[in-house]
């Protein structure tokens, strides 16, 4: 899994590519979480270079979610293909996530201020 | 805070698996700090092997003996530590004595299924043809319980003001005419959320969704050439763990997020769930069977066994499931629990439940303690329980099936009494009053009241409604029992002609039939239960027990819903008319007398002359009145309701009981017309010119309501 963090009109951007699953979840956990420290107001999570996200994949996005969302911040994903889109649907996990086509969509919506 | 029992104290033999031991409770595999617990039972086994697999590949990666020092009691339990749990599957290897007299059938060479297994493989995908060589092939796997239910809660709504709705998953959106992304599924349903809240019920009832084996028992059709499966599901693999097969997501092994999905929605929806739960039995049949789990980890504690050590087979399929045995009634709590606590269901319906009130030589008993221990259980306290009141073994226990206050059951006599009604049958007046009350003969023991009864007229076994005005036999040659499967008990009357008929006044009887049926289902005390697709006339073609049809005989075809729409609207607004009417969802049973002053008993009975009932084996002519201020045992107000039944064939003039001053008779419901005169919105019925007599068509049923001349 090859995970790239940058920053774009001042909103810090974390692009996932490969599977997020079991194999690889700890690994994106390690990276991410440092990533909401208290001041952190909103991320974008960039999913279009994943195939696939697995439960426990779902599961560190949500995680990572609901931290912002504690300190008053906010967590977007932009690029998340049909299937997975799918997948949240059905189990879900879509209830909780804003979703745009691309990163700066993303980073708008949520430079608006929460998307 | 650190934990000490985070270290590790053992290595495995191989050296690549560190090694603790475990906690004995709670059974299955958890996930802890650093690993996961396993933990299982077993009386009479002399060792045990955690058996390790990647997920879906047939040779395990590793087999840790539990060491001496990780059995405490009868339970075997360790930890092991960094483990890809989300790859994982897990399974047993048991040793023991082989020794069927005294009830032992321990094989070490099986690899055995965790029976608190939580997510079960091998059959991620329904209909997926199995490798056969596979030497696992229901693969316990351990599943997240950390689902975010937010506010969720079960809904707790009484069950008299319940409409249910009983469906098999996949039959309800497996056909193509449903429209839905993913038919046959958990998300299919989700997607008809939206039908359900227009027809108006409040509690969907599930037909089995256990992991169960679609491939039981599986075989060609002699008739049809088709493939001939376990699809209804009525015998269990696992008994916590939803069928992988009934999820979109079961291919990437999420069953448990899609179903608990599906129940979160319908409870925002106002919809409850019941699940119908399979105690009775296992898949692992009689000594001819598979190994699973059960019969190679303590054969002897979990099934009736006779006394040369053969199955028991009060189920009919070949094992029975030693229900009051205290290991395998706890199972049985542990698994109702966990239903409610972690899927916040609502409420569980029990296939074949008499046979959890037989003892450990199958004898019934007086106070069975697995019943009185789920009436009484606390995480239980606001669950429905409901009781199909008999089993195979010819134990019949409508009406005596021991409640405690708490158990409703499957009134199989208001079936029976309602369809001999309804064909006109002689003799059948009686019977029926009884069932309109609520049965009152059969419930007013121990103060059990209306709530005991859950009134049906169709369900899964047996004929769909339409079948029921179809056909005077069963026609269940397609599967391959030289019709001799299903029962003969149908009391249904075909209008005229066995089957489809083209001939317009056959059909249209039909048609009155199905809302006279429904008119009389609604109007009933109790709590009614529609079968999934009566609504739109599914036909089954006459098949009366479509256990193994996973094909266009048992799916609902949704294309009737278009044909049918007079019925679809003359069910909705008979179920909004029953929520509008309290008078209608009496939780006890009346009193028979004029408790409120109103001039009016709470229920009084009427025929061709008001007050006045020929109750003679010939006549078919029935009328009731409920007087509104006794609705809910004189707590709320309502309107009167008046109801004429005719079965005759004959068109017949009903007196009309005269109702107080400035309080007039209007007009519900009257079978006999056509629409949209046969049923009018609840509230906004029509005022009768007549107030003295009303034409009641033949076979017909009217509905009035005496309010407020406006």
């Amino acid at each position: 899994m090859d995970i790239q963090t940058s920053k774009q009109d001042g909103v810090t951007v974390v692009a996932l590519s490969g599977n997020l699953d079991g194999n690889t979840v700890n690994e994106a956990q390690e990276k991410i979480m440092p990533l909401l420290s208290a001041d952190t107001k909103s991320l974008v999570l960039d999913l279009k270079g994943c195939g696939y996200v697995s439960s426990a994949g779902l599961r560190l996005l949500l995680m990572a979610a609901k931290q912002l969302n504690s300190q008053g911040g906010i967590l977007v994903l932009s690029g998340v293909c049909d299937e997975i889109k799918d997948v949240m649907e059905m189990t879900g996990f879509s209830n909780f996530f804003k979703s745009f086509p691309d990163i700066s969509a993303a980073v708008a919506a949520v430079r608006k201020g929460g998307a | 805070m650190l934990r000490v029992d985070l270290h590790p104290t053992h290595v495995s033999e191989d050296g690549k698996y560190h090694l603790r031991v475990g906690k004995p409770l709670p059974f299955g595999a958890s996930i802890v700090p650093g690993g996961v617990n396993f933990s299982i039972y077993s009386r009479y086994a002399t060792s045990c092997k955690l058996v390790l697999f990647n997920k879906h590949e047939q040779k395990p990666f590793c087999v840790i003996p539990f060491k001496d020092e990780f059995r405490i009691g009868n339970v075997f339990t360790m930890v092991v530590f960094d483990l890809d749990y989300e790859n994982l599957e897990y399974g047993f290897y048991m040793d023991g004595p082989f020794d069927p007299r005294q009830g032992h059938r321990f094989d070490k060479t099986k690899v055995l299924m965790d029976p608190y297994a939580k997510a079960i493989g091998g059959r991620d995908v329904w209909g997926k043809t199995p490798d056969w060589n596979d030497i696992y092939q229901h693969r316990a796997r351990i599943c997240f319980d950390d689902f975010d239910w937010e506010s969720d809660h079960p809904l707790e709504t009484p069950i008299e003001d319940l409409v249910i709705y009983e469906m098999h998953v996949r039959g309800f959106t497996r056909h193509p005419s449903s429209g839905v992304k993913h038919p046959g599924t958990f998300a299919g349903i989700k997607e008809k959320i939206p039908y359900l809240k227009e027809l108006g019920v409040s509690c969907v009832e599930l037909m089995p969704i256990h992991e169960f084996d679609e491939f039981e028992n599986s075989r060609v059709s002699p008739t049809t050439g088709k493939m001939l499966m376990n699809y209804w599901g009525y015998s269990n693999v696992g008994f916590f763990a939803p069928k992988a097969g009934f999820a979109a997501t079961g291919k990437f092994g999420m069953q448990v997020d899609e179903c608990k999905t599906l129940i979160k929605e319908l409870h925002k929806n106002g919809i409850e769930v019941i699940l119908d739960v399979v105690f009775n039995h296992t898949a692992e049949g009689n000594e001819k069977g598979p190994y699973i789990s059960y019969r190679g980890i303590d054969n002897k504690t979990y099934y009736l066994l006779t006394p040369d050590g053969y199955y028991f087979n009060f189920s009919g399929c070949g094992n029975t499931l030693n229900c009051n045995n205290p290991i395998v009634r706890n199972m049985i709590l542990d698994c109702l629990r966990y239903w409610a606590a972690d899927y916040h269901v609502d409420g569980f319906r029990f296939d074949l439940a008499s046979i959890l009130g037989r003892d450990q030589n199958g004898a019934p008993m007086h106070s069975p303690p697995l019943l009185e221990t789920l009436a009484f259980d606390p995480i239980l306290g606001k669950c429905k329980l409901i009781a199909e009141a008999w089993d195979a073994g010819g134990l019949y226990q409508v009406g005596s099936f021991p409640a405690w206050g708490r158990w409703a059951e499957w009134n199989g006599k208001y079936r029976d009494d309602l369809r001999k009604f309804l064909k006109g049958e002689p003799g059948s007046l009686g019977g029926m009053a009884q069932r309109l009350q609520g049965s009152p003969d059969l419930y007013s023991w121990e103060g059990r009241g209306a709530t005991a009864s859950i009134n049906f007229i169709t369900a899964h076994d047996g004929f769909t409604l339409y079948d029921m005005v179809s056909y005077n036999g069963k026609h269940n040659e397609a599967n391959g029992e030289n019709n001799s499967d299903g029962s003969n008990d149908n009391y249904s009357w075909n209008c005229g002609w066995e089957g489809e008929s083209t001939d317009p006044a056959v059909n249209k009887l039909r048609m009155k039939q199905m809302k006279n049926a429904v008119a009389m289902l609604l109007v009933s005390q109790g709590t009614p239960m529609i079968l999934a697709g009566d609504e739109m006339a599914n036909t089954q073609w006459g098949n009366n027990n479509a256990y193994c049809q996973d094909n266009e005989i048992s799916w609902i075809d949704w294309s009737q819903l278009d044909k049918n729409r007079e019925l679809f609207n003359f069910f909705k607004k008979m179920i909004a008319f029953r929520k509008a009417h309290p008078v209608l969802r009496s939780s006890g049973h009346f009193k028979n007398r004029d408790y409120m002053g109103s001039g009016f008993a709470d229920i009084t009975w009427h025929g061709q002359k008001a007050w006045n009932v020929d109750w003679s084996a010939e006549s078919r002519m029935l009328a009731f009145l409920l007087c509104g201020m006794h609705a809910k045992g004189g707590t709320v107000d309502d309107n009167s309701i008046y109801v004429a039944m005719n079965m005759h064939w004959e068109m017949h003039g009903f007196e009309l009981p005269k109702l107080n001053h400035h309080m007039q008779w209007y007009v519900f419901a009257n079978t006999d017309a056509q629409p949209p005169f046969d049923i009018w919105e609840p509230g906004k019925e029509v005022r009768i010119e007549n107030q003295n007599e009303f034409l009641v068509g033949p076979r017909s049923v009217v509905i009035l309501v005496g309010k407020e001349s406006k």
